[in-house]
């Protein structure tokens, strides 16, 4: 939309329509533009817990009581502990980082087709759905890391140097939410079934991730541990214990985390942009 | 069509849309067993075909035809929301299309609605929080402004969006609903965004069924029929001709 009009109006050239903008005007409309994906996702947020007698304090309490499940099944029915010295830290960091890219992943999914009244009544970058997922599902989940971070200390890990790092995981890890938002923004408006799907990938990925148990303490094969490295989120949730607890840290996972974080919002944004033009017709 | 390219302020020339719909088997479930599976069923609509229209500066245009004619389908083209298959569209500026409610949170109140479909529309937070008196105002909302939009009357929606909507006037302005949803305030209001954007050169499409609103609001008038333009020219002229079609039509 373009505010000025300078007094000459009248010898302004047309410009053509319905062209596609060049991926830098793209990119910088979307840049102008990105408080819409700040803004409105956090005024979702808002909508969503306004009935509850809680309201606001869900965004806490949903993730302690889904740390709580998580230990009680699997620090006291069954013991998963094996190989871990503090394993209430370890499972926390895991739950809250995966449930992250879960949740983000999920949301993005439906983003376009949830959107099409949206995408069909206005012309803007439609990078800004897959975004607004990322930010509103990535700000729903500050209470939930920071509840991982009193864990931890609660648990008897004191603050090192390694700490500094974790704002590069983290940022890491964002990056990758992002790229694979991206990518299933644009599967997901193809197909709509991918949302019925993904719940399931993520089940299996759960446990390929070693979430709820030490993949050192289990896989005893170097190659089988080295294959792990390949699980982006079995990466960020290794890096990030390393930071936290000093857990081993192989370099294949500090690898596969650089690749992953470089490679996804990449390949993503070229598999959303390329097709674009076509969202919601 | 003037060959003149001065005043023009959109020039839309042969142009064709197209789009694919996801046809429904009528068939039941048991049939669709007995038959095997039935391959998912496309229909291409055409829904414009061929229309060649300049639309001019302090000019307000209506667009009128039956339902399914291609007028929704030509302004989303016009703001680019659609491909063209040949032809094309040219214009000063990217036209805004009215089309802000599909932004709007029900849950959320008038106020927060604002913000959202401001910046659905590309405005700035800043540039919104500066303007929000005065299209709180525009509206008419005052009282009722940070209560839940779902509590509000259609009038007052339509308010809301159309205030929303215009709250930084367009250079091309493109108006797919009704504006007889609101009082008379209100249709004053709307009449008055529309001179504004008449008188600062730009140029308005008013697509509506409602011939006293064509009356009232139009400089010229185009008639859609199948996507085609069957005729373009002074309102009283195209709304005769176009009343006495749909008349005699068989529905």
């Amino acid at each position: 939309m373009d505010d000025r009009r300078t007094a000459d109006a009248g010898s302004r050239p047309l410009i053509d329509l319905t062209a596609p903008p060049s991926t830098v005007a793209y990119l910088r409309e979307a840049w102008r533009r990105r408080e819409f994906a700040i803004v409105v996702p956090a005024q979702d947020l808002r909508a969503q817990n306004m009935d509850t007698a809680l309201g606001q304090l869900w965004h806490l309490v949903n993730p302690a009581l889904l740390v709580g499940v998580y230990f009680l099944i699997f620090g006291v029915v069954i013991d998963t502990r094996r190989g871990v010295d503090n394993f209430l830290a370890f499972l926390v960091v895991g739950v809250v980082l995966f449930h992250l890219t879960q949740r983000v992943v999920q949301e993005a999914a439906v983003s376009i087709t949830q959107n099409l009244g949206l995408i069909r009544s206005i012309q803007f970058p439609r990078i800004l759905l897959p975004a607004a997922s990322v930010n509103g599902q990535t700000a729903a989940f500050v209470p939930a890391l920071g509840l991982a971070l009193v864990a931890v200390l609660a648990t008897g890990e004191r603050p090192s140097l390694r700490w500094l790092v974790l704002p590069g995981v983290l940022s890491a890890q964002f990056a990758f939410n992002f790229g694979a938002a991206l990518l299933v923004a644009r599967i997901g408006a193809r197909m709509p079934d991918l949302r019925q799907i993904l719940p399931h990938m993520f089940r299996l990925l759960f446990y390929a991730s070693g979430v709820i148990f030490s993949v050192d303490a289990f896989v005893t094969s170097s190659a089988w541990r080295r294959a792990f490295a390949l699980n982006p989120i079995y990466d960020i949730i290794t890096a990030a214990r390393w930071c936290l607890m000093g857990e081993p840290l192989d370099m294949w996972v500090l690898v596969g985390l650089l690749a992953w974080c470089a490679l996804m919002p990449a390949a993503g944004f070229v598999v959303f942009h390329r097709s674009e033009q076509r969202l919601g017709a | 069509m003037t060959g003149d390219l001065a005043d023009v302020t959109v020039r839309v020339q042969d142009a064709h849309v197209s789009y694919r719909v996801y046809e429904e088997p009528s068939k039941g479930l048991k049939q669709g067993f007995a038959q095997g599976r039935a391959r998912r069923r496309y229909r291409t609509i055409r829904a414009v075909r061929g229309v060649t229209l300049d639309l001019h500066e302090h000019e307000t245009l209506g667009l009128v035809g039956a339902n399914g004619s291609g007028k929704t389908t030509l302004l989303s083209a016009m703001t680019g929301l659609l491909p063209l298959e040949s032809g094309s569209i040219q214009g000063r500026s990217r036209p805004s299309l009215l089309g802000v409610s599909s932004a709007l949170r029900p849950a959320l109140s008038g106020r927060r609605n604002i913000l959202v479909g401001g910046l659905a529309l590309g405005f700035t937070r800043s540039e919104i929080e500066r303007r929000m008196d005065e299209i709180i105002d525009f509206a008419g909302l005052r009282a009722a402004i940070d209560r839940p939009m779902r509590t509000y009357s259609s009038g007052m929606r339509a308010r809301l969006r159309f205030a929303i909507a215009t709250a930084r006037i367009p250079e091309i302005l493109l108006i797919d609903e009704a504006l007889t949803v609101g009082d008379e305030e209100f249709r004053r209001r709307a009449a008055e965004r529309i001179d504004e954007v008449c008188a600062a050169a730009g140029s308005v499409v008013l697509v509506t069924h409602n011939m006293a609103e064509v009356q009232r609001f139009c400089d010229r008038v185009a008639w859609l029929d199948e996507g085609r333009l069957r005729a373009v020219g002074e309102p009283d002229e195209v709304v005769e001709v176009y009343v006495a079609a749909s008349a005699s039509r068989p529905r």
